[in-house]
């Protein structure tokens, strides 16, 4: 097993340097990070030369990729455009554990861009996440144990309302319903935006206050597809012989459901929440702007839009890395829950 | 083996490590100044004064050095000090210096080459250093320092040298009479915080100071910034001006427009900018009231004008197609119709600028009529009978791009319509901003015949536009140049670089009349609609001026009523 588990993290290796390679041509191509530099005003030429040639970015796409990957600290640029190279880089390169610095936020380190918003992005996420799976694996055994009952119609009827729902419809129309309009019928009403009211300060009752209408938005969009997939499931599974047998045993029921049919019933379900944890690193785009909450969603979003490269690259990377990572512990624990699974050669 | 109970203790840790996290403002490395954020959670606000504006955009910078983004540099009003600032006239008002430097009062010299500046008395930083000449000079080295990445060097590249002959004066030498001279000096960076970084770093690229300006001049002071998140300014105690009657502005970054318009009247916010016109009703509904002010921006068509003949349509060359173009367009309809009347047609390129718009120019009116007799007489007529004018074979057929503002393709299939309708065919194209402007985009490479974008003098208030030089064509030796219209006119030429160099206003005013009447008759540009910045003001807040350049330029006057 330990040997299984090393040659996958071996794979990874090369995977992620194609990966790698594949998004740094795509995002070169991606956009110019000076055009944006000059704010309302177009970029000055004599800026657009000093500035294309002080980032780097008159190197060559071959040039810039080996610089992200082991640094220009063993080479010399030229800052002052006077042709001759004067000055040693001072990057490592990711090998190195050094992501670069943002270009838009200048001489801060990728790392700490993407560490200042990433706990607020795991804080939204992992909240939904356990909304979800929590809330479907409860609708989905209820709606399995009582088929085609009236509870069952009505459940399924409104996850699918819900499901077919876009994001941004859920999301603006709750924050209006119960942010505007609450407030203006005198009613308790929920915060629009952000994390916290600055008259009360970053409490954690604030934070938690400010995610309930993210939560919720995002909830309502994935639950119909998890409830869904743990009520067939369980259907399957209780028409299996051995829980007619364990019925027959005169098991009780709360154990018959919980211990023997959904310990087999949530396999599959382990397979799709760990394809979907890696991506709670990237946030959620589109609820993050919404709700002005700050995450790796916006982050990506308003650094890609400008075309911070470092930065872009380093939420993608780390992505890919968790990807990697989260498929090797779905096998884990797939084999943990099905004793049948075993990965020794 | 992992258990499952084990599962689920990790999962309830990451979810509370994340909640404290996220509750103890962890996810910043700024230091929490005492007697903020975690004060304010533990005693009642019921006195403190706590404004709240929404921007857009988070910033990229707070040194304005490093940002050259509006939202960054209309913060500098709170925390940092220009040299002058400006009203809501967008006039000239001494801030840092004791009287508006002129030829009268011997500030500039008479060859319009040196610049002498005399500081107010008892200026200094808010740690309670004084703020000298030294820092004037830092500022102008730093910002010509090939080894700091700033994002503009203008006009500081300019500069030959700066003196500094006593604490109080400032002595600004040119190599020519530089004429946009109240352009200097938007912002200072502190000598006694960032030179000793400088020195041992070599560059100012990687100071703290960049994103954590816990030292300024201005009546707040800077207290935190969480990335995407918010920004706080509290009142600076040492502050030589004024006090600002409020305790703190409280900057929350909110992107998206619907959720800006949600949160202004649901009350979780004071201000709010870069309001959508078709939102103003509801806002007005709701109590706000929302003001326009001029900036220097109006929205308008540039025409490629290959004078080389080699790019872009051969329709655009003559002028008669491009007047054609301006009595064609509707502009009015577009400014009651899409923009419900809250903007004008703006009379020329200095259209914010009354000074330099003197006399004022007249304006083109819509006369399709007259369009289609111009297009006639200049020889393109509808030879082939496909609906579209041509003339020695060529088509007047015309591609028409600009980025994805909404409001920029709603009026962009407007005018396809008006023009269609004297036989020009227009093409439609949209592109992401930072595709457009790209040095490799479609615009800077003479591949767009129409151009629309929202743009003014270079340096407002000042009225210079030296991207329209001939010099500043792209070319492969010069592939950065500003001259996306690729028009080389000797006369225009000639007159910009005169402009450029006359300090004496009234002289100035001469030359921009000439080049504004160029302007208008060879229709280089035809401006759309002024494009003024939109505020919303929320209830609360009193007193409440803006102005086009410095936006927060009385914002110690500013103060808040009620709950």
């Amino acid at each position: 097993m330990t040997r299984y588990f090393i040659r996958r993290f071996l794979q990874g290796i090369p995977l992620l340097f194609i990966i790698s390679i594949i998004l740094f041509v795509m995002m070169m191509n991606m956009g110019d990070p000076i055009a944006t530099m000059g704010g309302r005003s177009m970029v000055r030429p004599e800026d657009r030369a000093r500035l294309t040639r002080q980032l780097g970015l008159d190197k060559p796409i071959y040039v810039q990729y080996i610089y992200w990957l082991i640094g220009n600290d063993w080479t010399k640029s030229d800052l002052d455009g006077d042709g001759i190279a004067e000055t040693t880089g001072t990057r490592r390169g990711i090998l190195r554990g050094d992501f670069g610095t943002s270009l838009v936020n200048r001489g801060v380190p990728v790392l700490q861009v993407i560490g200042e918003r990433l706990p607020n992005t795991l804080i939204l996420m992992l909240a939904s996440e356990v909304v979800v799976v929590l809330g479907a694996l409860l609708v989905g055994i209820y709606s399995a144990l009582h088929q085609y009952s009236a509870f069952d119609h009505f459940i399924t009827a409104a996850l699918f309302v819900g499901y077919s729902m876009p994001i941004f419809f859920i999301a603006l129309l709750s924050m209006y319903i119960f942010a505007v309009l609450f407030k203006r019928w005198g009613l308790p009403y929920l915060p629009t935006v952000g994390m916290f009211d600055p008259q009360v300060g970053k409490t954690t009752g604030q934070v938690l206050l400010h995610m309930i209408l993210p939560v919720t938005s995002m909830s309502i969009v994935s639950f119909a597809s998890y409830s869904r997939y743990i009520r067939s499931t369980m259907l399957e599974v209780m028409g299996q012989d051995y829980i007619r047998t364990a019925k027959s045993k005169g098991l009780p029921r709360p154990e018959i459901i919980f211990v023997h049919a959904l310990k087999n019933a949530s396999l599959p379900i382990v397979t799709v929440v760990g394809l979907d944890l890696p991506f709670l690193l990237g946030g959620a785009v589109v609820t993050e702007r919404i709700f002005a909450w700050p995450g790796t969603g916006r982050l990506f979003l308003d650094h890609v839009s400008r075309g911070d490269l470092p930065v872009v690259m380093g939420i993608l990377m780390l992505i890919a890395v968790a990807v990697v990572v989260f498929q090797i512990l779905t096998d884990v624990v797939y084999a943990w829950l099905d004793p049948r699974i075993r990965y020794e050669s | 083996m992992l258990k499952r109970p084990v599962l689920n203790t990790v999962l309830a840790i990451l979810i509370v490590t994340s909640l404290i996290l996220s509750g103890c403002g962890g996810a910043t490395s700024t230091p929490i100044v005492p007697g903020n954020t975690p004060q304010a959670s533990q005693t009642p606000e019921t006195e403190k004064k706590v404004a709240t504006f929404i921007f857009t955009q988070d910033f990229d910078s707070l040194n304005p050095m490093y940002s050259n983004m509006w939202f960054s540099a209309v913060t500098q009003q709170l925390w940092n000090c220009w040299a002058w600032v400006f009203d809501n006239n967008n006039e000239p008002i001494p801030y840092l210096v004791t009287e508006m430097p002129s030829i009268q009062n011997g500030g500039i010299s008479a060859d319009g080459m040196t610049f002498t500046l005399h500081l107010k008395d008892g200026l200094k930083w808010s740690d309670n250093v004084p703020l000298t000449s030294e820092d004037f000079r830092f500022t102008w080295a730093m910002h010509t320092d090939p080894k700091n990445t700033v994002a503009s060097a203008y006009p500081y590249d300019k500069m030959t040298s700066v003196e500094t002959p006593d604490a109080q004066t400032v002595v600004i030498h040119f190599a020519d009479p530089f004429a946009p001279w109240i352009i200097m000096w938007k912002g200072l960076v502190p000598a006694h915080i960032l030179q000793p970084i400088y020195d041992a770093e070599g560059t100012l690229d990687n100071a703290d100071w960049n994103m954590h300006p816990t030292v300024g001049c201005g009546p707040y002071n800077f207290a935190e910034w969480e990335t995407g998140s918010f920004a706080r300014f509290t009142t600076n105690d040492n502050f030589w001006g004024t006090k600002p009657k409020i305790d703190e502005i409280f900057i929350r970054f909110v992107p998206d427009d619907a959720s800006q318009i949600a949160a202004l009247t649901a009350g979780d916010g004071d201000l709010g900018t870069f309001i959508a016109y078709n939102d103003i009703p509801k806002l007005t509904t709701a109590g706000l009231n929302v003001v326009t002010q001029p900036s220097g921006y109006d929205e308008g068509l540039f025409f490629l004008d290959d004078t080389a003949n080699k790019i872009g349509s051969p329709g655009l060359r003559d002028v008669a197609v491009r007047q054609a173009i301006a009595m064609a367009i509707d502009r009015e309809a577009i400014n009651r119709d899409l923009l419900l009347g809250k903007t004008k047609v703006p009379a020329s390129y200095w259209d914010s600028l009354p000074f330099y718009n003197n006399p004022a120019q007249k304006n083109y009116t819509y006369n399709p009529v007259g369009a289609n007799a111009l297009l006639d007489q200049a020889g393109w007529i509808d030879s082939n009978n496909d609906g579209t004018r041509d003339k020695n074979g060529v088509e007047l057929e015309l591609t028409y791009g600009t980025t994805v503002r909404e409001i920029r393709q709603d009026v962009q299939a407007v005018i396809k319509q008006q023009l269609a309708a004297v036989g020009i065919k227009i093409d439609i194209q949209t592109y992401a901003n930072d595709l457009y402007f790209s040095q490799d985009g479609p615009a800077a490479q003479g591949q767009i015949d129409i151009m629309e974008w929202s743009d003014g003098p270079s340096g407002f208030p000042d009225p210079d536009i030296y991207y329209w030089l001939c010099s500043e064509i792209p070319t492969a030796d010069y592939p950065a140049g500003g001259n996306w219209f690729y028009t080389c006119d000797p006369d225009l030429d000639a007159l910009i670089q005169l402009q450029s160099t006359q300090v004496d206003p009234t002289a100035r005013q001469a030359t921009i009349s000439q080049i504004n009447q160029i302007f208008h008759d060879k229709v280089y540009w035809l401006g759309l609609w002024q494009d003024p910045d939109v505020w919303a003001i929320g209830p609360r807040l009193l007193n409440v001026k803006f102005s086009g350049v410095t936006p927060f330029f009385n914002i110690t006057e500013w103060d808040l009523t009620g709950k």
